[in-house]
């Protein structure tokens, strides 16, 4: 139950930053169709379903890892724990420090999406909403390690599920447009409470770092 | 700069003797049942803490109405009221307890007195499990969790925000230390910081209701450095006391004598943030007229909470965590920024009267919470004095 709540816990904080950076993808085309409130949901629904995907493939990946890397390794604890305290650290940076970028933007090829929305326009949500998944931002990165860290792959799958439900929860409110204007307050508060956990993650990762140092 | 000189005339807001001595009146007759509890104090440390709480109450209060001036006074009656509580607060704990350390066993027993603070982390469990999540007694003890949320509801619904300025017991270190000096040593702040409270409300919650635990109790709050802590008995432990200590001395002592800004209540406190939205269903504001205000942007400097800027000056009213302290008002030398009552007109007339009906019951509130803690410390400091301790 922990676990999953870890996830979902990480994934909601980053929520904000998460909605307000994808939304410039998802919003010119809600705002495009513009069909009412229910389609608006109904395609918000496909991104995420992409969105998802995106996240599985990457539970998938962490498993992998686990079962490739570290759990033969003697020094399962020394790992993981770098790994928690070195994202942790670029999640308190991206948090606290980063300037200001387009986020998912950058990170997905805007001619695509324009090219997909005018020859494939029943693909674009799901489309969209899997590649803006397979960004690698430090919360990815560190849902990524928390994944990894699981001790079977539907544990691992679960966390990722668990961290898209936390980051998918301020999507309920995409489709009804309004709070648009105040997307750049909204990703602000999300980065930093990202940031915030990012320190909780630092926590946990010197903890696990000191067991496997203790455990040579 | 233009200056509109018609609009940058003094009003008249001052009262002569007589009449603030007749407004004074009512809070005199209040304070006095309030600190008497009706009877006259039989011990000479209770009878001398009486007369002078009750002397320095009410020639506060009677000060705020002859001058027309807010801030300047409720900031004297505020910070001492917070030193007062630290030390009324410790010396009771040391009394009861024998350490300023909650144990394990104490708090089972649940004997930790609730704050404020904790509020905002209880609602989600409290709405899904039926649970308080804190070791506390919902009633009948002191600083019980049902007396905390009835003075909260009671505030919020009078003052909104006003409970940081004129309520809270923790708000007036803060204010004390962002006095020590005459220059802020640190001028320019990125506003952006603005939002961490916000996005510490949402982590705490959030982690809360998660771990149905008061995570920022158990992590970081600054004022577990003078109020109590979990005793130490673990690295956990001790990195939690050194977290407090460090916020403390870097946020309530350190930043707000630099900027001489309440750093810990406008740019830290996640209660401040959530108390911030009490202000949209309290009949108080503060605005800014417009007509009269020549640009000079000396509130948006001086404006302890950050509720200031040259965006909300051209709206003509404050962002929604003014804390409703007076200092703005006070400083402009256009009076052109006012405590108003929402729905009516900035009208030059009822100025004085919006004022004294919010002071009224903002300074009941702080007379109430001040009142109590300011005789105990005075008693504690009387036996200090006579007999080497305070305990």
């Amino acid at each position: 139950m922990y676990i999953k709540l870890d996830g979902f816990i990480l994934g909601l904080s980053n929520g904000g930053a998460c909605m307000a950076a994808c939304a410039p993808v998802l919003l010119p085309y809600l705002l495009g169709e513009g069909k009412g409130i229910a389609s608006n949901y109904w395609i918000t629904g496909q991104f995420l379903l992409g969105r998802l995907w995106g996240y599985l493939l990457f539970a998938l990946l962490a498993w992998m890892v686990n079962t490739a890397v570290l759990r033969e390794s003697e020094m399962w604890n020394l790992i993981i724990g770098v790994a928690y305290v070195l994202f942790a650290a670029l999640l308190i940076f991206y948090g606290f420090l980063k300037k200001e970028d387009s986020g998912c933007q950058n990170s997905c090829n805007r001619k695509m999406y324009q090219q997909l929305t005018t020859l494939r326009p029943a693909l674009f949500p799901v489309t969209a909403g899997f590649v803006t998944g397979l960004n690698f931002c430090p919360p990815i990165l560190l849902a990524f390690t928390g994944a990894a860290a699981q001790s079977s792959l539907i544990m691992s799958l679960l966390y990722f599920f668990s961290f898209f439900l936390g980051t998918s929860a301020l999507f309920i409110l995409l489709p009804l447009i309004g709070i648009s204007n105040r997307f750049a307050v909204i990703r602000i508060i999300g980065k930093m409470a990202a940031g915030i956990i990012g320190f909780y993650y630092l926590y946990s990762g010197s903890i696990m770092l000191l067991r496997g140092i203790a455990k040579l | 700069m233009n200056i509109n000189k018609s609009a940058a005339a003094p009003v008249n807001n001052k009262p002569g003797l007589f009449k603030t001595l007749l407004l004074c009146l009512p809070m005199m007759t209040v304070t006095l049942l309030m600190l008497s509890h009706g009877q006259r104090p039989e011990e000479p440390a209770l009878l001398i803490a009486f007369v002078l709480t009750f002397a320095f109450i009410n020639t506060i209060f009677f000060f705020m109405i002859y001058t027309g001036e807010t801030d300047r006074w409720r900031s004297i009656l505020f910070i001492v009221y917070s030193f007062c509580f630290i030390l009324s607060f410790i010396t009771n704990l040391i009394e009861v307890r024998g350490s300023m350390a909650i144990s394990e066993a104490n708090m089972i027993e649940g004997l930790t007195p609730f704050c404020h603070i904790v509020i905002p982390m209880t609602l989600i469990p409290l709405a899904i499990t039926k649970t308080i999540i804190f070791p506390g007694t919902i009633i009948g003890a002191n600083a019980s969790i049902a007396g905390m949320f009835v003075l909260w509801i009671g505030t919020s619904l009078a003052l909104g925000r006003g409970f940081c300025s004129w309520f809270c017991f923790f708000g007036g270190m803060d204010e004390g230390f962002s006095r020590l000096f005459r220059k802020a040593r640190i001028k320019n702040i990125d506003r952006k910081w603005t939002y961490l409270p916000y996005a510490l409300l949402l982590v705490i919650v959030l982690a809360s209701a998660a771990a149905l635990a008061p995570f920022y109790c158990e992590w970081l709050c600054p004022f577990k450095t003078v109020t109590e802590y979990q005793e130490i008995t673990s690295i956990k432990t001790a990195l939690q006391a050194m977290i407090f200590v460090s916020l403390f001395i870097a946020l309530v002592m350190i930043l707000p004598a630099l900027t001489e800004r309440r750093i810990q209540c406008g740019l830290f406190c996640p209660f401040g943030a959530f108390q911030s939205w009490t202000n949209k269903i309290n009949v108080f504001d503060v605005r800014i007229d417009p007509a009269k205000c020549i640009k000079c942007y000396k509130c948006v400097q001086i404006c302890p909470s950050f509720s200031l800027s040259e965006d909300t000056i051209a709206k003509g009213k404050t962002a929604t965590t003014c804390m409703k302290c007076g200092k703005c008002i006070d400083a402009c030398k256009q009076h052109a920024i006012v405590y108003h009552i929402k729905g009516t007109p900035l009208n030059e007339g009822k100025v004085e009267i919006a004022r004294r009906l919010f002071i009224y019951p903002a300074f009941i509130f702080l007379a109430t919470m001040a009142g109590g803690v300011v005789q105990d410390a005075i008693v504690k400091i009387i036996k200090l004095v006579t007999t080497g301790s305070m305990i």
